[in-house]
């Protein structure tokens, strides 16, 4: 792929927009609260689309296309049936203890909820997760400039961090999220055309349909057995696996997503933030899966476009969307895709690096290091933070660069950190009667479990390092099987325990469990300002694509 | 607090005027799949997006 200077063009105008609006903001600073949780005061459309883009790393969306290249259509359950089902429960049920209640943080709502030891536990997981999460990211992104473009690692990596982190640095949380949205147009504008150019190419839906084999144009017809599909994945793992325990570990439980709707101006807004981002949502596979699909179509139709071959033999799907991108867009475009695939790749690191400074400020700095100090040092704290999270971040990437095994092994092992915590919540916001003790030995279990089951099972070479019980067809099925049995484990230990220990008196729970918190009923205002509503019209359209798409 | 409409109104207005000066001015400019002048109708997305987001930003202060 080859630039012009009219795409560095492009790319330097955003830069300059990035670091403009950054720059803008930072008179908005003026407490540890506005750096960490934009002094809950953003507009809920701004929260919506960040709370989408945040999510949406470069890493999802070459990964998802490279997926769509290699699974088909089935790719779309990671968001018709993980998703979106979880961002409704998320908006409907969870939020109004999130929001309604003071904490900062998610771990800070376990501490409230329960105790001291069940917010340290998911604190510094989370701290590490988070780290570890954008420098992998940063390694693939310097990884994918370098094989697309020739670009230097060392400063591709280095030149996107320090944009992230002077905008970030300037204008804490509100600069993260605002320059999300603009992150989000951008991905929207520059990903779009070429999803709609190399589907026309193939001859549209029914093209592809007629080009490829079933399996790849079908999302729920080949799920009866796991041995129908080339996911290797079964309908009880896919459901209660991907849809259930993996998806709303994620979008429930992960402060990463939950911050931003925390941000949200009002607790109408925090509970429509994830229901309103459900429709770009649910539009997501159109633009990152589809093209993966056609790119398999069109290397069949002799246009002179091929997926391109890995050294060890095999189709390299990741590269399947830049490749695309060379062939459809002309110089100009091509700049616009370009800066949209880096813009993908900020939204995710400012997503990470900002939550990790919240919980890291909060929830270990000033509860374990150094309490009580004027808000002035904590402010203080916070943008160091910044500088030191981007750091490691970058030290990451650069071990990720080194030790490839390692980092597929912890990306595995953060694929089910969530698993657990979703049973502790739901437990925690929806039975009155569990206890921090509970909570503790339940994650602790949960994720124990996770680990044996790894150890204990092998899929893709993965996993089995101490014994193989079972062999699993694919990795995913292993991971969606694994997930399940994490969440289970938390789920029962959690139930057993709090059974035997005292559980908080009541007065002390107001604003944390169901039952004990007044749940916001909106009247006056039309319908679709109301969450109830517009989560039905989401489920409409859900059930819509999955059906047509079966 | 800064009105997010307008950086982002005035970042794909410009963005919008490079793509369509360079589908006007370079419309033979293609890649070796696409048969139209993707610059030409991109850019002229963005500048309707642009333009709208700017006229909503104005009509609100």
């Amino acid at each position: 792929m080859k630039l012009e200077w009219v795409d560095y063009l492009i790319l330097a105008i955003y830069f300059a927009f990035v670091l403009g609006i950054g720059w803008r903001l930072r008179k908005s600073v003026e407490s540890s609260r506005d750096f960490l949780t934009s002094g809950r005061s953003v507009p809920v459309w701004i929260t919506s689309l960040a709370f989408l883009a945040a999510n949406l790393g470069a890493q999802e969306v070459v990964g998802m296309s490279a997926s769509g290249a290699k699974y088909g259509i089935m790719t779309s359950h990671f968001y018709w049936i993980g998703a979106v089902p979880a961002m409704l429960f998320v908006g409907i049920f969870m939020m109004p203890f999130y929001y309604g209640s003071r904490a900062r943080s998610v771990p800070e709502y376990l501490k409230l909820r329960f105790d001291e030891k069940t917010r340290g536990l998911n604190a510094i997981t989370f701290a590490v997760m988070t780290i570890f999460s954008s420098g992998i990211s940063m390694y693939a992104l310097g990884l994918l400039l370098q094989l697309v473009l020739g670009w230097s690692f060392t400063a591709s990596v280095l030149l996107s961090a320090a944009i992230v982190l002077v905008y970030t640095f300037l204008g804490g949380l509100t600069s993260a999220i605002y320059n999300e949205v603009l992150q989000f147009f951008l991905i929207v504008f520059g990903f779009t055309p070429l999803a709609i150019l190399a589907v026309v190419k193939a001859g549209g839906w029914s093209g592809l349909q007629s080009r490829l084999p079933a399996v790849m144009t079908h999302s729920w017809q080949y799920v009866h057995t796991a041995s129908e599909n080339p996911m290797g994945v079964d309908m009880f793992g896919l459901v209660a696996g991907l849809g259930f325990v993996l998806s709303f570990g994620y979008w429930c439980t992960d402060f990463l997503v939950v911050q931003r709707a925390m941000a949200a101006d009002s607790m109408s807004a925090a509970r429509r933030t994830p229901l309103l981002a459900a429709f770009p949502k649910m539009a997501m596979p159109f633009i990152v899966i589809v093209p993966g699909i056609a790119a398999v179509a069109l290397g069949q139709m002799s246009l002179g476009y091929s997926l391109p071959l890995k050294a060890g033999g095999g189709y390299d799907y990741d590269q399947a969307f830049t490749t695309l991108m060379a062939h459809f867009y002309p110089s100009g475009m091509l700049g616009i895709g370009l800066t949209a695939l880096m813009a993908s790749f900020m939204s995710g690191m400012a997503g990470n690096v900002t939550a990790f400074n919240t919980v890291w400020t909060y929830d270990i700095y000033q509860s374990y290091i150094r309490k009580g100090a004027p808000d002035a040092h904590y402010l203080t704290v916070a943008r160091v933070t910044t500088v030191v999270g981007t750091a490691l971040s970058i030290a990451t990437a650069y071990v990720a660069q080194h030790y490839n095994n390692i980092m597929d092994i912890l990306q595995l092992v953060f694929g089910f950190v969530n698993a657990p915590l979703l049973a502790t919540f739901l437990l925690g916001m929806f039975w009155r009667r569990t206890t921090g003790h509970g909570a503790f030995t339940g994650l602790l279990t949960g994720t124990t479990v996770a680990g044996l089951a790894l150890s204990l099972t092998v899929a893709e070479n993965k996993g089995g390092w101490v014994a193989q019980l079972h062999r699993f067809p694919s990795s995913m099925a292993q991971n969606f099987y694994i997930a399940i049995f994490a969440w289970t484990a938390c789920f029962l230990v959690t139930v057993f325990v709090s059974l035997f220990t005292k559980s908080r008196p009541a007065e002390e729970l107001h604003g944390l469990v169901y039952g004990l918190t007044k749940i916001p009923t909106e009247t006056g205002v039309s319908w679709y300002r109301r969450p109830g509503p517009v989560a039905v019209v989401v489920i409409v359209a859900l059930l819509l694509l999955n059906i047509w798409f079966r | 607090m800064l009105d997010l409409r307008t950086p982002t109104g005035w970042f794909f207005t410009i963005l919008g005027l490079i793509l369509v000066m360079l589908g006007v001015f370079a419309p033979h400019l293609r890649a070796s799949l696409s048969d139209l002048n993707v610059n030409l109708y991109s850019g002229m997305s963005m500048l309707v997006f642009g333009g709208t987001m700017l006229l909503l930003a104005r009509g609100r202060s």
